[in-house]
């Protein structure tokens, strides 16, 4: 098989992510391969002859590799594992048969027995400021599917939204009805962090929550310190609490 | 346009890919990875360098035949249209580099490949950029400390007049915070959860207390992109401007990305002025919106506000109805067509040339489901763990102090003999899974079709920029003003101002804070 340029790296190693090493090992093969059928001169293979030798078809077979040996990919587009469940890990915690025990359980939220009616259930960086906490009734929000039947019969009153996507195209055409959001990603640089700041909406960002479900009546501490640019730089843990509230649910 | 393969240009070329590197890792590294429920992000955006890759070098040369990269940063001082920032100002350089970096890594390229395409890329981008910022000296906003002030005078003048005062909770506050909501709320989903729509520039010093930001959001309305067609039919203006005054904050960042930041935080409660234009390579400068009164202005932002909605809930099912590749599609053009603008600019647009995805780059798209489009795009930007990417254990990398280097130089190698390929290669065909684009442009002279929006763009130049007024610079008019000649300069942007038309050239920025409302 031909010899690469880059098949004599003093400084290089293997990738950081498996898949990424197992698919580029995958490609370079075939480049192998198909500068050995063309004659093995690569000036005139690089940017001629590989156009028609290297394939769409070369590129599925690196993707089916994995796939044969049993692996199954992550998903972040709700649109990935609908188009083809066979090749992504099964997709939970979306539908309305899910939610009666679905919730996100994160390892370093702050729990802590109530007072005063008000139980910790963990906490999160909070985008901006207002003068009240901000309380109403937690329901997970997942994927399109959720949005649209939501932009059909409009958010329900005093909807808390729990998310875990922290772009803002997702909820993008309901955003403005939540009474708040908690965010279990992104920072409050992301764009949902951006967007509810803009439009007045409180909201908790890169939230580390456990135990709330769907229909909990919650409140986030929006009185507390937003957490700024500046904080995340210098790595300043400015976190605030949000709470289940006892007996309302 | 052939460069010359010698030292000193490749020592250039090399020098400009690192200012580069340097700049893109702090940007990637201080924001936080993008995710999406809705689209495939990492996907796309691997995607779409590969069409960078591929395309970039021909279709500069493409535009290049008609107007120079000087000549377009010039004009892009006077109009706020996407190609600008984040366009070449950061996506034009780096999508085509981590194309290149991609390649590399994959076997398909060795860094000795396409040396003239890279040469060429970068000289294109450095000859904008210099004409762009040449109000302020630099060639990018981090050679400036994160800040962009690319108008003139003449320009900043017009819209520190015209703000309109507001505090907050009165309706005027109220109305274009509402709209600056939608409008970028409507611009993360037009660009499939990028921020490339959204733009700012500045600070400008209006008074001791103090500053303006200049914000820019693009691309609304009907016009180049398929997804926008239909759904966006009522939204009046494709790029709209707002100038925006704050008080009692110093905006310390403003960067290519979008962002600004400011000490102490900007609030809503700072915002103190507003103002409202529109413009593109057709306007005659910044046309102002419901700027007559403060009555007109307050239903402008309103009237925007719901057509920017109701375009932006149209759009949102469209999208959610989409397959992955539709939506892989969108995602990658809005990347690679980041400076499509050159090419409306230069009167050279051709919707093969930027609503497809070149048949080249098509051949990596089955790589690309959710996983490995995360992983390679991290490893890309953010790890730098690449083997391309690796330096000896020595050197210690700008903002990591890490052995990395997220570009790959070009060898010096290639000057004593060592092989190498000039270019990639012409444009080849592209491919696409979205409908048809629809005929249709938005521009500040109205709705008009692809061959009327080229003829148009041919025919034009601004008054600002004809061969006589081209070079009047900033130093020009520090020692001409008052003259008929700087005036008549001043005057081209004065004529639509409320409080500055036919005020000539020698007002002070106090005396134009004097005249304001």
């Amino acid at each position: 098989m031909a010899k690469l340029y880059t098949d004599t790296d003093k400084f290089g190693d293997a990738n950081a992510s498996p898949t990424v090493e197992a698919f580029h090992a995958a490609v370079k093969d075939i480049v192998r391969q198909k500068l050995a059928e063309s004659g093995g001169h690569w000036d005139s293979f690089v940017f001629d002859k590989s156009y028609t030798l290297i394939t769409e078809e070369d590129m599925k077979g690196v993707e089916k590799m994995l796939l044969d040996a049993g692996h199954l990919f992550d998903w972040s587009a709700a649109i990935s594992p609908t188009e083809r469940p066979e090749a992504y890990k099964p997709v939970e915690g979306v539908s309305d048969d899910d939610m009666g025990e679905f919730s996100f359980e994160h390892e370093d939220a702050v729990t802590a027995a109530a007072e005063g009616g008000l139980e910790q259930r963990g906490q999160g960086d909070n985008v901006a400021r207002y003068a009240e906490d901000c309380e109403g009734v937690a329901r997970y929000i997942r994927s399109p599917m959720q949005v649209m039947k939501f932009l059909e019969e409009g958010v329900p009153d005093n909807t808390i939204a729990i998310i875990d996507d922290s772009g803002g195209t997702l909820t993008a055409p309901i955003l403005e009805q939540f009474k708040g959001v908690i965010c279990a990603g992104g920072t409050t640089r992301s764009h949902l962090g951006i967007l509810t700041r803009e439009y007045g909406v409180p909201c908790v960002m890169n939230a580390k929550v456990s135990g709330i479900k769907q229909g909990d009546t919650v409140r986030i501490e929006s009185t507390g310190d937003p957490k700024t640019a500046a904080d995340y730089q210098k790595n300043v843990e400015r976190t605030v609490k949000v709470w289940r509230v006892a007996g309302a649910s | 346009m052939t460069m010359p393969l010698n030292y000193s240009q490749l020592l250039e070329t090399n020098n400009l890919i690192q200012q580069n590197v340097d700049e893109s890792y702090w940007l990637c590294v201080t924001r936080t990875v993008q995710e999406s429920k809705l689209f495939p992000v990492p996907s796309y955006m691997m995607l779409s360098y590969l069409m960078a890759f591929y395309r970039y070098p021909s279709l500069l040369r493409k535009i290049e035949t008609r107007m120079s990269a000087e000549e377009l940063g010039d004009r892009s001082r006077e109009m706020a249209m996407k190609h600008r920032a984040p366009g070449v100002s950061w996506g034009l350089p780096n999508f085509y580099l981590l194309g290149r970096e991609w390649l590399i890594n994959m076997g398909v390229i060795k860094p000795t490949d396409a040396i003239e395409d890279v040469m060429y890329v970068m000289d294109f981008w450095k000859r904008f950029q210099l004409a762009l910022y040449r109000n302020d000296g630099h060639i990018s906003r981090v050679q400036y400390g994160h800040r962009a002030q690319i108008l003139s005078e003449r320009q900043t003048q017009v819209f520190h007049s015209d703000l309109y005062t507001c505090e907050n909770g009165d309706e005027l506050h109220e109305a274009a915070h509402q709209f600056m909501a939608s409008a970028s709320q409507y611009g993360f989903l037009i660009s499939c959860e990028s921020r490339i729509s959204l733009h700012n520039h500045g600070p400008y010093k209006l008074n001791e207390n103090s500053e303006m930001i200049v914000r820019d959001f693009m691309d609304l309305a009907e016009s180049d992109f398929p997804w926008l067609d239909g759904v966006a039919e009522g939204v009046e203006f494709n790029n709209i401007t707002v100038t925006m005054a704050a008080k009692d904050c110093h905006f310390y960042l403003v960067d290519d990305w979008g962002s600004f930041e400011a000490e102490p935080e900007f609030s809503a409660d700072k915002l103190i002025g507003v103002g409202l234009y529109t413009s593109d390579n057709l306007s005659e400068g910044y046309v102002p919106l419901g700027m007559d009164s403060r009555e007109d202005l307050i239903a402008m932002f309103k009237k925007l506000d719901a057509q920017v909605k109701e375009a932006m809930n149209n759009l949102w099912k469209r999208i959610a109805g989409y397959s992955r590749d539709q939506m892989m599609d969108a995602g990658a053009i809005t990347y690679f067509a980041i400076i499509k603008d050159l090419a409306h600019i230069a009167g050279v647009y051709d919707v093969d040339d930027w609503m497809k995805v070149d048949e080249r780059a098509e051949r990596f798209r089955p790589l690309l489901n959710d996983e490995y489009g995360r992983d390679v795009l991290g490893e890309l930007v953010g790890l730098l763990s690449n083997p391309s990417q690796k330096l000896s254990e020595y050197q210690m990398m700008m903002h990591s102090n890490a052995p990395t280097k997220m570009y790959t130089p070009i060898p010096y190698s290639v000057l004593s003999g060592e092989t190498y390929t000039p270019t990639a290669g012409p444009l080849y065909p592209g491919i696409t899974n979205l409908p048809e684009k629809k005929d249709v442009y938005t521009t500040t002279r109205g709705k008009m079709n692809f061959a009327e929006y080229n003829k148009a763009s041919q025919e034009f130049c601004p008054a600002a920029l004809v061969p006589e007024n081209r070079f009047l610079c900033e130093t020009w008019v520090k020692y001409n003003a008052g003259s008929e000649k700087a005036d008549a300069l001043y005057e081209v942007s004065q004529q639509a101002s409320r409080k500055l038309a036919g005020k000539g050239s020698s007002l002070s920025r106090d005396e134009v804070e004097g005249l304001r409302d």
